[in-house]
């Protein structure tokens, strides 16, 4: 019964340090000690009820162990600042007053299409119509709307994500390579690769921004009918 | 915050307690058991067992794996069952030589099924 208690419980933690370096991707509305918990707790429950060599102490006693081991996070969770970024993380603001914070949403395994679905799910469709965007400790999406953007009825068509082109929605719009990098050599970037992310809608509006700088909107000229 | 932290205590005190007397049953029902058959284990020796010995050895085994089971994983205990089964037949045909190396494999089982389930950090990891 203590063998199991212990081999759960070093489950328990090596599978809560799993959750938390894989990022907020695979959490979803959960804490990362939850998420473990729910994790366990169906295989734990499952396995003594159908396999009847095994007793059902053991099953009973791995439950006890999660059990045990989340109260203890939770306490911890609450009591203490250092423990919550443990066992929880923090939040990370994805998107500021400059645009996407690429480094951010490195650290927390995503990239820039993950964000847009999020954003999405929230109901903005273009990476502007938010000040700010942060990703909760449980892998949710926070956003402050930006008041200043109208909201467009035309869908934003991802062109350039970290440095590579879709080449069909670049068609989708009309252009090619050698028109693309015309384009970006006149907003002053020499090498697509410095491109972190680079979004047109229906009515030719666009947000392109570089790594590791302010993002810039405007217009240009595309051929709509295949959007 | 209170009740969850008694609740975590208490569940863990309920845990460390079941597991002391978990350990302790496991040793004194072997301990017990594993005595039984040591002395069958001579009297096979000195040719001297009968089937009353190991039927003795096999009662004893059916009286603790009844609350055994709860304990270990039933598949141990259904090895001893085969192997005292195979004894108590084979001393009563007086084959001495196989039945002492059934009572051997048990003996051996004995020792090493409490070992299996105590805390030792090679059980844990």
């Amino acid at each position: 019964m203590a063998i199991i208690f212990l081999r759960s419980a070093i489950i328990y933690i090596a599978l809560l340090f799993i959750m938390r370096l894989m990022g907020k991707r695979q959490i979803g509305e959960m804490q990362p000690f939850e998420f473990t918990v729910t994790l366990l707790i169906a295989e734990l429950a499952c396995i003594p009820m159908s396999d009847f060599s095994i007793p059902l102490l053991y099953g009973i006693s791995a439950i006890v162990a999660v059990f045990v081991l989340h109260q203890f996070m939770a306490l911890l969770d609450k009591s203490n600042k250092v423990f919550k970024f443990l066992f929880s993380g923090k939040p990370s603001v994805v998107i500021n007053k400059n645009g996407v914070d690429f480094s951010e949403l490195k650290k927390n395994n995503l990239d820039v299409s993950d964000l847009i679905e999020s954003m999405r799910i929230l109901g903005y469709f273009s990476l502007d119509a938010v000040s700010y965007a942060i990703y909760e400790a449980n892998g949710t999406l926070s956003a402050l709307e930006n008041e200043n953007i109208e909201t467009s009825s035309d869908l934003p068509l991802l062109i350039v994500k970290g440095g590579k082109t879709d080449k069909k929605n670049l068609e989708k719009i009309g252009y090619t390579e050698d028109k693309l990098n015309k384009f970006l050599l006149k907003q002053g970037i020499k090498k697509i690769k410095n491109v972190g992310v680079f979004t047109v809608d229906g009515g030719g509006r666009f947000y392109l921004q570089q790594f590791n700088k302010k993002y810039q909107t405007g217009n240009l000229k595309i051929n709509k009918e295949n959007i | 915050m209170i009740k969850a932290l008694i609740s975590a205590i208490l569940s863990l005190l309920v845990v460390v307690g079941a597991s002391l007397f978990e350990q302790n049953y496991l040793k004194n029902s072997f301990g017990e058991f594993e005595r039984a058959v040591s002395v069958t284990y001579e009297k096979t020796q000195n040719h001297t067992a009968v089937k009353e010995d190991v039927l003795s050895v096999q009662d004893l085994w059916v009286e603790k794996k009844k609350t055994l089971h709860i304990f270990i994983p039933h598949n141990d205990i259904k090895e001893v069952d085969l192997w005292v089964s195979e004894a108590v037949t084979l001393v009563e045909n007086e084959k001495w030589e196989d039945a002492l190396s059934k009572l051997e494999v048990v003996l051996e089982m004995v020792e090493q099924i409490p070992k299996t389930y105590s805390l030792r950090i090679e059980n844990i990891l």
